[in-house]
């Protein structure tokens, strides 16, 4: 080591290369499966109300879940913050919204992506439905993001 | 012990700890969690808080599964705690829940601890590829040959002493149905001809991996009678910590752990622990660990443990006078997370009497152990068939 180097602070890349199995169980395994199939289920709840994307436990009692309930491809946004600069992490090219959005049929929200024109064009209440991925594989991102109801998919 | 007593009112343990690829890391902890309601003869609204313990995160790569398991286990809304101290953290959790019914703060816990090694390799996570330092990949089993060969020249006791603890924890396993290896034809000849591993420890010498939970439902003294079967007192509890290395560390029989057990058995008034105390769950995990802990422990003099496993003193099959690991121990069933809580449990279960092929006759009195990183952290506790 030469003196030049003897007063560096080392710094090294540090990528954890390790790999899993994942065994999600029988209940989201089903709603993940169906995915493939474009089909969407929720699960109802103990006290009646449709739960999506399922839970294998009620949230409230803590009782088994088992009882699918299929639910609409569309839905209504219930918050949502617009992402004017992506970053590369993001992996989507253009502006684009994460929303809450409930599926019609089901009482919960969830996170997921809103591909639409521009921030101005969106307000709570407003319909979308499902861009489903081409290549579907049993995964949440088997659905590529929502787009407005009235919008053609795959514009964005 | 201060006024406040602790009873463990309820054990549950997954049917058979074995790899369950159809099942969700919340159904896993659910199984056990049930198991001790039923015991207990409580529902989810009985209890007051949970308590959550595994080894890290890593070993199945889901950051704070306690967050997520929360509903699986009706913890919403209650105060959910997570621990975490390495392979002793099974133990650890249930001191943690022990310590919060003692105190007064909650009345009745569900404590559980898990590991689902079949979503990992938790032997190799151990041993990640860091920056700046060598990547050996030695895993659990390399750590601990050096110190099983400095064991055996210490003491000078024959090197076939590690395959009769293989063979004795195994045909123990053979009276649990909840143990991951039932090896029916398991002698010492297998255990001798099984692959060497890291030198002088072989495969049947090592534990397997394994997916299980286990959990207790612990309450105050005036909810200690909510099931059907009568409850174990907790006697005591200790743990210790210390560095993995250090000068003049003493690797074979830890201060930690010398420490644990005098604080341990200084809390319960016991003496001479082969003599105190019935029967003993202790963390073996490559053989030659139990005549390490029979000294460190002190069940036996320095140097004198492995005669206590040669003349079937820790036998269940040979009425020896302190059977350890009764269970089939961490050798026939290692979910990591759990197999201090195992242990604490299995104790406890003896001293209920309800531990059936299992039991140690009239067992009153039994010590559980568990311990964790480098032979760094330690947690034991003793409980008894009657109150302190």
């Amino acid at each position: 080591m030469n003196s030049s180097s003897s007063n560096q602070i080392l710094e090294a890349d540090f990528e954890l290369g390790f790999t899993y199995t994942r065994s999600p169980g029988i209940i989201i395994g089903k709603f993940l499966a169906a995915l493939k199939q474009k089909k969407l289920y929720g699960i109802r709840g103990s006290d009646g109300s449709v739960l999506f994307p399922p839970t294998e436990y009620d949230p409230r009692t803590a009782a088994s879940l088992n009882d699918f309930v299929p639910v609409s491809a569309e839905g209504e946004i219930v918050s949502w913050t617009w992402i004017e600069t992506p970053r590369e992490h993001h992996q989507v090219k253009g502006p684009f919204a994460f929303a809450l959005i409930k599926l019609d049929g089901a009482d919960t929200p969830f996170l997921h992506r809103l591909f639409c024109d521009d921030a101005s064009s969106i307000s709570a209440g407003m319909k979308v439905k499902v861009d489903w991925n081409d290549d579907r594989c049993g995964a949440i991102t088997d659905i590529r993001g929502f787009v407005p109801l009235t919008a053609t998919v795959g514009n964005f | 012990m201060s006024k406040n007593r602790v009873a463990i009112c309820g054990v549950g343990q997954s049917a058979r700890y074995q790899t369950k690829l159809k099942c969700s890391m919340a159904g896993l902890v659910r199984e056990a969690a049930l198991a001790a309601l039923a015991d207990a003869g409580c529902d989810w609204s009985d209890i007051d808080a949970l308590i959550i313990g595994k080894a890290p995160d890593m070993f199945e790569g889901v950051v704070m599964p306690e967050a997520y398991l929360a509903e699986a286990l009706g913890g919403v809304n209650k105060p959910v705690i997570r621990v975490h101290t390495a392979g002793s953290v099974g133990g650890s959790t249930a001191m943690v829940a022990a310590s919060h019914i003692k105190s007064g703060l909650f009345r009745r816990v569900l404590t559980v601890a898990f590991e689902k090694q079949s979503e990992s390799n938790a032997h190799w996570a151990l041993s990640p590829s860091m920056p700046f330092r060598p990547h050996f990949n030695s895993g659990a089993g390399g750590m601990f040959a050096p110190v099983i060969r400095e064991y055996m020249r210490r003491s000078g006791a024959p090197d076939d002493v590690g395959c009769h603890v293989a063979v004795k924890d195994r045909r123990h396993a053979l009276r649990n149905p909840h143990a991951h290896l039932h090896l029916p034809d398991i002698d010492l000849q297998t255990v001798k001809d099984s692959p060497m591993l890291w030198e002088p420890t072989r495969f049947l010498e090592s534990c397997p991996s394994s997916d299980g939970a286990c959990a207790m439902v612990m309450s105050c003294e005036q909810l200690a009678d909510s099931g059907k079967n009568p409850p174990a007192w907790i006697h005591a509890m200790a743990m210790r910590s210390e560095p993995s290395f250090y000068p003049w560390r003493e690797e074979v029989s830890p201060l930690a752990s010398r420490e644990c057990a005098q604080d341990l058995y200084a809390q319960a008034g016991i003496t001479n622990p082969r003599r105190d105390l019935d029967m003993a769950e202790v963390y073996v995990p490559f053989s030659w660990f139990e005549p390490i802990w029979l000294e460190s422990l002190g069940f036996a003099e320095q140097g004198e443990g492995w005669r206590l496993t040669l003349d079937g003193s820790t036998s269940l099959d040979e009425n020896g006078d302190i059977p350890w690991n009764c269970s089939g121990g961490v050798l026939s069933s290692n979910p990591i997370g759990a197999s201090g809580m195992i242990r604490f449990a299995e104790a406890a279960l003896q001293v209920r009497g309800l531990a059936d092929k299992r039991q140690v006759d009239g067992a009153k009195k039994a010590l559980g152990h568990a311990y964790g990183g480098h032979s760094q952290f330690f947690a034991m506790w003793i409980v008894g068939t009657d109150k302190p």
